[in-house]
């Protein structure tokens, strides 16, 4: 305890407040250049830039929360300087990017395989409304929700397995075993909770490829949304439960420091139970505000913007919980670990609901050309709260806190 | 797979409970003071154009060229032959027997709407105030940028707008602006739109609040407009609906393009008209807009069997497929003519099933 008092009473909260402000900076910035529709690249058409987000994201998970790559990299000389590794790595995450959208699914999987992977094989398909822009939207669509499983795999694997069964191997093994189980496990929930929706893009609908949407009578919408956002909730737990609560009560399943399929086994049930109360109650809440949704609505009337906007709200929570942790230093540091859990909790969710308040404001419209306004079709909050996290996941991860923290102590 | 197939499967893994009610929340809404807006005897439609523009391939490569849909439209050099144009003439008989016509939109390309109105005797109606006022559903560019082609034949008609305009909206209405677009391959400035003829009349800036606080604007006995604050494709914010009581039968709405949802439309109704009674729809509903598919289309005709709508008119931005799907699962889609086919020009998804209402026809509730 004394240690964290001394990291507190060390920690610049200003410098911390100012970094966030250049990050928040650089995103607006990384917007008006790529997103912006009125400016440069007008890459959010929405789905297309989403995917590129959702997988330039992914990336920097699948290097260094499943692949570990700071364990291959250590004998290399530009390493040592963080400047160079962190410019170097946030280079190979763009690359990653390049090649996973291009390469392996419009080119490989989309070509060879998945026809709704790529905008080629589906506009050579034909039939109707298999134009060029349509088919990569939709193939877009099919690349965000595989990315998306991957997130909610790669993360849970990260807090509930950790390196288990692989702890007393090499780091190579650790990470070819790790990607393996968790593309085994993506692939599965992909083919469950998406592709029927991505199968419905079409007309007609492609029904030997994929069921009609399963949830479609439970939730009221056949949409894939109500998926994202029960992923998206689940999400959230696992990443403050690893973040805000030091990766507590899951931590009482470790054993010698290392997870167990008993750990794994519960962080998995108990953060989707958590995500389906989650789930259950900010749509309760919504219809206090906007009334009960109902079948064949649309805006605020839609089960499905309902789902997903849950997930948005989840989105907001877990970017608070980035911020809290990186730039806040986990405020605060001292006391028993439930109330510190307790209260940083309590600070994420008005940070997020600051987060909320700002995205669905005027201010939007200056930083982001959004027009006012809920549920405008075609747009979400969760590219811009992707992008903000990949940007602070690039900070922390690729330049170790540079220029915040500028030792690993 | 049935709500119950699937919490069985749940309960095995031990969290059925958490899912109970996780779905669709069905409440009581919440006691309103319901207004009454009168009753009318009918409303006949005249469809005078519905084809906004007639190549969707190229409408969608504007838009997706220039940013997709959230771009503002005034960036986009949108390709001016393929622009046409909405615009319906309504023709109101009261409980007294007595003909009240009046439009809703003002189209997009002015020779389209040159050629359109003048088909349809709209100029001499104009002029002679047969038509009382305007409505303008939204500031879309096929709704909107024609206005040059209503106002030069009668300056100063009452115009009911949506408050939610932009400054280059308001320039093209009042302040005789010549819109132009840079073509970013070209780097050329293309013409976009323009009106020499400024708007002179009473304008009446339409917000969700209502005159009165109601949240309607009555325009006659048995017609109100609502306006929806909702954010719109291509940076345009806010539509206004038309409400009509037809005595003995019910509610019937009247869109440009319905971007609230056209089952929000009614459950407004429901909630804030007296004797609310679910009848018909005419407008484009914004459902596949570019004849592409999604999940959500099927939630819709869902939606609209379960609101008991009993005659569907629809066109503009519904989707032919929509229609199609939508008519072979049982909704009273109220079918067209082949009438369209003496314009010179129609749409490129025209179909023979004609489950549109498309140029030339008419419907009346």
């Amino acid at each position: 305890m004394n240690a964290n008092a001394d990291t507190e009473k060390n920690f610049n909260y200003f410098f911390g407040l100012l970094n966030l402000a250049a990050v928040f900076c650089i995103v607006w910035f990384l917007w008006y250049i790529f997103m912006n529709p009125n400016t440069v690249m007008k890459l959010y058409t929405p789905m297309y830039g989403f995917s590129l987000v959702v997988v330039f994201l992914s990336g920097i998970i699948l290097m260094t929360k499943v692949i570990d790559y700071s364990a291959f990299i250590e004998k290399l000389p530009a390493a040592e300087n963080i400047i160079w590794r962190g410019i170097i790595m946030t280079i190979v995450a763009f690359l990653l990017m390049l090649f996973l959208v291009y390469i392996v699914f419009w080119g490989f999987i989309g070509k060879f395989g998945i026809a709704y992977f790529s905008p080629d094989s589906i506009v050579a398909a034909g039939g109707i409304g298999a134009e060029p822009y349509a088919a990569r939207e939709n193939a877009s669509t099919a690349i965000v929700y595989f990315f998306t499983a991957f997130l909610w795999i790669s993360l849970f694997w990260s807090v509930g397995f950790g390196r288990w069964p692989w702890q007393k191997l090499s780091s190579g093994v650790i990470a070819w075993s790790r990607i393996f189980a968790i593309f085994f496990f993506v692939s599965i929930v992909y083919a469950v909770l998406f592709h029927p929706h991505v199968c419905y893009l079409f007309y007609p609908a492609q029904s030997k490829a994929g069921v009609d949407p399963w949830w479609g009578e439970l939730v009221g919408t056949g949409s894939a949304f109500f998926g994202l956002g029960l992923v998206l909730c689940t999400l959230f737990w696992i990443i403050i439960s690893d973040m805000l609560w030091e990766g507590y009560p899951w931590k009482w399943f470790e054993k010698d420091g290392e997870g167990t399929f008993v750990k794994a086994l519960v962080t998995f049930i108990a953060t989707f139970v958590l995500g389906m109360i989650m789930l259950f109650i900010l749509t309760k809440i919504m219809n206090v505000v906007w009334d009960e949704a109902f079948v064949g609505g649309q805006y605020t009337d839609g089960p499905d913007f309902r789902y997903i906007h849950a997930g948005e709200i989840a989105g907001f929570f877990i970017l608070a919980a980035f911020i809290l942790k990186n730039y806040f230093n986990n405020f605060p540091n001292t006391g028993p670990i439930w109330l510190r859990a307790l209260i940083r909790t309590i600070i994420a969710l008005v940070i997020g609901m600051l987060f909320y308040w700002f995205y669905y404001s005027p201010l939007a419209t200056f930083f982001l050309a959004k027009v006012v306004g809920f549920a405008q079709p075609g747009d979400t909050p969760l590219v811009w709260v992707l992008l903000f996290l990949s940007i602070i996941m690039v900070q922390w991860e690729f330049f170790e806190g540079w220029p915040l923290k500028k030792s690993k102590d | 797979m049935k709500r119950r197939t699937f919490l069985k499967s749940m309960a095995a893994t031990g969290v059925a409970a958490s899912m109970t009610g996780a779905g669709v929340l069905t409440r009581e809404a919440e006691a309103r003071k319901k207004h009454d807006i009168g009753e009318i005897k009918s409303v006949k439609i005249d469809v005078l154009t519905e084809t906004s523009w007639f190549d969707n391939d190229q409408f969608k490569k504007d838009i997706m060229d220039y940013g997709g849909g959230m771009t503002n439209q005034y960036i986009i050099p949108w390709k001016w032959d393929n622009a046409g144009g909405y615009s319906v003439l309504l023709t109101v008989t009261t409980l007294e027997g007595k003909e009240r016509k009046f439009m809703l939109d003002t189209g997009w390309n002015n020779e389209w709407m040159d050629y359109i109105y003048e088909k349809n005797n709209i100029p001499a109606m104009l002029k002679s105030e047969e038509v009382e006022f305007m409505v303008l559903s939204h500031w879309h560019l096929d709704h909107f940028w024609g206005i040059e082609s209503t106002l030069k034949h009668k300056p100063d008609i009452p115009f009911y707008v949506p408050k939610t305009y932009y400054p280059e909206d308001m320039a093209l209405l009042k302040d005789k602006a010549h819109h132009k677009a840079k073509d970013k391959n070209t780097g050329e400035m293309m013409h976009i739109c323009k009106n020499d003829v400024p708007h002179t009349g009473k304008l009446v800036l339409c917000d969700p609040k209502g005159e009165k606080g109601e949240g309607i604007y009555r325009l006659m006995d048995g017609v109100a407009i609502r306006n929806f604050d909702v954010p719109i494709l291509l940076r345009v914010r806010g539509e206004n609906v038309l409400y009509f009581n037809v005595k003995d039968k019910g509610i019937v709405t009247v869109t440009g393009c319905c971007h609230p949802g056209i089952l929000s439309l009614f459950s407004y109704a429901r909630k804030n008209f007296k004797g609310y009674k679910p009848y018909g729809c005419y407008g484009g509903l914004h459902i596949s807009l570019f004849e592409t598919w999604e999940p959500k289309f099927d939630d819709i005709i869902k939606g609209v069997k379960a609101f008991k709508i009993k005659r569907l008119g629809c066109n503009h931005c519904t989707g032919w497929i929509w229609a199609e799907k939508a008519a072979a699962e049982g909704v009273p889609v109220i079918k067209g003519t082949d009438k369209y086919k003496t314009y010179k020009k129609f749409s490129t998804v025209a179909k023979t099933s004609n489950v549109f209402l498309t140029n030339g026809d008419t419907v009346t509730f």
